[in-house]
């Protein structure tokens, strides 16, 4: 066919990676604008589930901060029945700081534990007459790091200082920590099982609305690959509106709960007003912000793929 | 450039809709397939393009097996050819430029290309003036043109036109034939399905015969 070798090919207009990708997101562009009702659909049920998600993350962040401000309570304390120099204080603290998950330790003489137990009785100072700071023990008062806070990593810490030289009395709130460790399991364990739940949710619903918006458009898959399209070009403008429907859709649920967030809940202490320090409500950190959005645009993604895989006869 | 050798096909398992054809269609030839309505016309075209796989025999298309393709290489075979479906498969969304744009855009063009190629092939099937309707607001005749603009607006090598004249009046008919007789006469190997024997004319240069999947004629008429 002569004609054939004489014809000029004309210069394709988008070669390169750049070219190649400009092209596919102004088609991605495109098809969106062209389905513009089964994109708001996808994008608005996306966000729905995204919202139930993030509502939930929303609520776990904050009960973590209260726990948290809750389990600075506890503190271990080191008792010793005479006054110790401070050279004494310096070793103890180097030795027990080597034990590890220490935050800080506070030496409480015999003086300062008189100050602090007068205090206590403020108007009752008839049941002061007969103590004396000799009679009251000098402490070492050591706070621990977060996840020195509970159950076993306590009780190991403790038993380590015991087997120190020089260290008799050790008292933590023992019964209090016990409470509070086993509180603390069952509140991750639901976390752990609802979050997981949800998320399988959104897995499947994202998934699914995905797998639609696809279906609706299989003559064009079918009618791409008889024109000879590779595999590859007729995926990546599908890739790319998934990716968007994915991060729009969990920005969309963000947005939304930030809104909600600002009108009502950030002064909402009356909900936990049992904690000082934990009074009001705190928003997802930037870093589960960017986890929600990543999580949209792979789900955008997967969710595409599998269901282009379905539809691509080619 | 389209050779069947001892080709059968079977859909499921019952009785083949193709039984051992063989047939020779050479470069630049235009040739007519006739037959009664589930002789297997269609079929046969799907085999040249590769929508559907020879159950035994070899299919070549311009001097490639294509018996056993790999996937990968089915989108070269296919820009090679243009078809023209029995249901057109025009996109219903789509403007009647996206929709033979698509061709094009497969090939890499740019968009410059494109509308000029576009609106020079429309010109010549007469719809230029549609350029901007979707095929819903198209009659079928038009319709069938456009679905044939798209399979011609790349030159394809071969053109295979499943039913082009379908339920055309005389005028169309004729229209649509006066277009693919200038593609052949510009080099195009053309092939067209048809139940409608009354089709066949001076300018056909090979007539072959189906009926239950079977060659009962093959003859070069030129
Ligand atoms: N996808 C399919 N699955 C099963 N059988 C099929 C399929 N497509 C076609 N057939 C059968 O194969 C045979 C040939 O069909 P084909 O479409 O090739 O006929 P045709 O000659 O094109 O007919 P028409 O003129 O009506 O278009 C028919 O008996 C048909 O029922
Ligand atoms: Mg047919």
């Amino acid at each position: 066919m002569s004609h054939e070798k004489k014809k000029k090919r004309p210069k394709l207009a988008r070669e390169g990676f750049l070219g190649r990708l400009h092209y596919f997101i102004e088609r991605a562009l495109l098809n969106i604008r062209q389905n513009v009702l089964v994109n708001l659909i996808t994008v608005g049920t996306i966000s729905l589930a995204f919202l139930i998600l993030s509502l939930f993350l929303l609520i776990y962040v904050n009960l973590e901060r209260v726990t948290e401000t809750w389990s600075e309570r506890v503190q271990v304390t080191v008792y010793f029945d005479r006054e110790l120099t401070s050279g004494e204080v310096a070793s103890f603290s180097s030795k027990i700081r080597a034990a590890g998950g220490v935050s800080g330790i506070t030496y409480v003489s015999r003086e300062e534990a008189m100050r602090r137990f007068a205090q206590r009785l403020k108007g009752q100072e008839k049941l002061l007459q007969d103590v004396t700071p000799e009679t009251l023990p000098s402490s070492l008062e050591i706070r621990l790091k977060r996840h020195m806070r509970e159950g076993e990593a306590i009780a190991g810490f403790v038993a380590r200082l015991k087997s120190m030289p020089g260290i008799g009395e050790v008292q933590y709130g023992e019964e209090w920590v016990k409470r509070f460790s086993d509180f603390m399991v069952v509140v991750r364990f639901a976390g752990l099982l609802l979050g997981g739940f949800l998320v399988l949710a959104v897995v499947f619903i994202v998934a699914n609305t995905i797998k639609l918006t696809i279906y609706s458009r299989k003559d064009e898959l079918e009618l791409m690959g008889l024109v000879g399209a590779t595999r590859f070009f007729i995926k990546v403008p599908f890739l790319i509106e998934g990716v968007l429907q994915g991060i729009v859709g969990a920005g969309l649920a963000l947005l939304l709960i930030l809104g909600a967030y600002s009108l009502f809940l950030h002064n909402a202490d009356f909900l936990l007003s049992f904690s000082q320090a934990a009074a009001g409500l705190v928003f997802l950190p930037l870093s589960h912000c960017a986890f929600l959005l990543a999580g949209g645009a792979m789900l955008g993604f997967l969710g595409s793929l599998t269901s282009l895989k379905r539809f691509i006869t080619l | 450039m389209i050779e069947l050798h001892n080709v059968s096909l079977s859909y499921q398992h019952d009785t083949p809709a193709l039984n051992n054809v063989t047939l020779n269609i050479a470069k630049g030839d235009f040739a007519l397939i006739t037959g009664v309505s589930g002789a297997g016309k269609s079929t046969l075209l799907k085999l040249i393009y590769a929508a559907l796989r020879p159950t035994s025999g070899q299919v070549m298309v311009d001097g490639l097996n294509i018996t056993g393709i790999p996937v990968s290489q089915i989108p070269r075979l296919r820009r090679k050819i243009g078809v023209v479906f029995q249901d057109f498969k025009l996109l219903p969304g789509r403007t009647v430029l996206d929709n033979v744009a698509l061709t094009l855009e497969v090939l890499g063009w740019g968009k410059n290309d494109i509308n000029r190629k576009v609106y020079h092939i429309l010109k010549q099937v007469g719809l230029e003036h549609k350029i901007k309707s979707t095929p819903l607001r198209l009659s079928g005749g038009e319709q069938q043109r456009v679905a044939m603009a798209r399979a011609l607006v790349n030159d394809p090598r071969i053109i295979l036109a499943d039913e082009p004249t379908g339920n055309l009046d005389e005028a169309s008919k004729e229209k649509v034939l006066e277009i693919l007789k200038e593609a052949n006469i510009r080099g195009s190997t053309v092939v067209i399905a048809t139940h409608d024997r009354r089709l066949m004319g001076d300018w056909c240069k090979r007539l072959i015969v189906l009926d239950k999947g079977a060659i009962v004629e093959n003859t070069d008429v030129s």
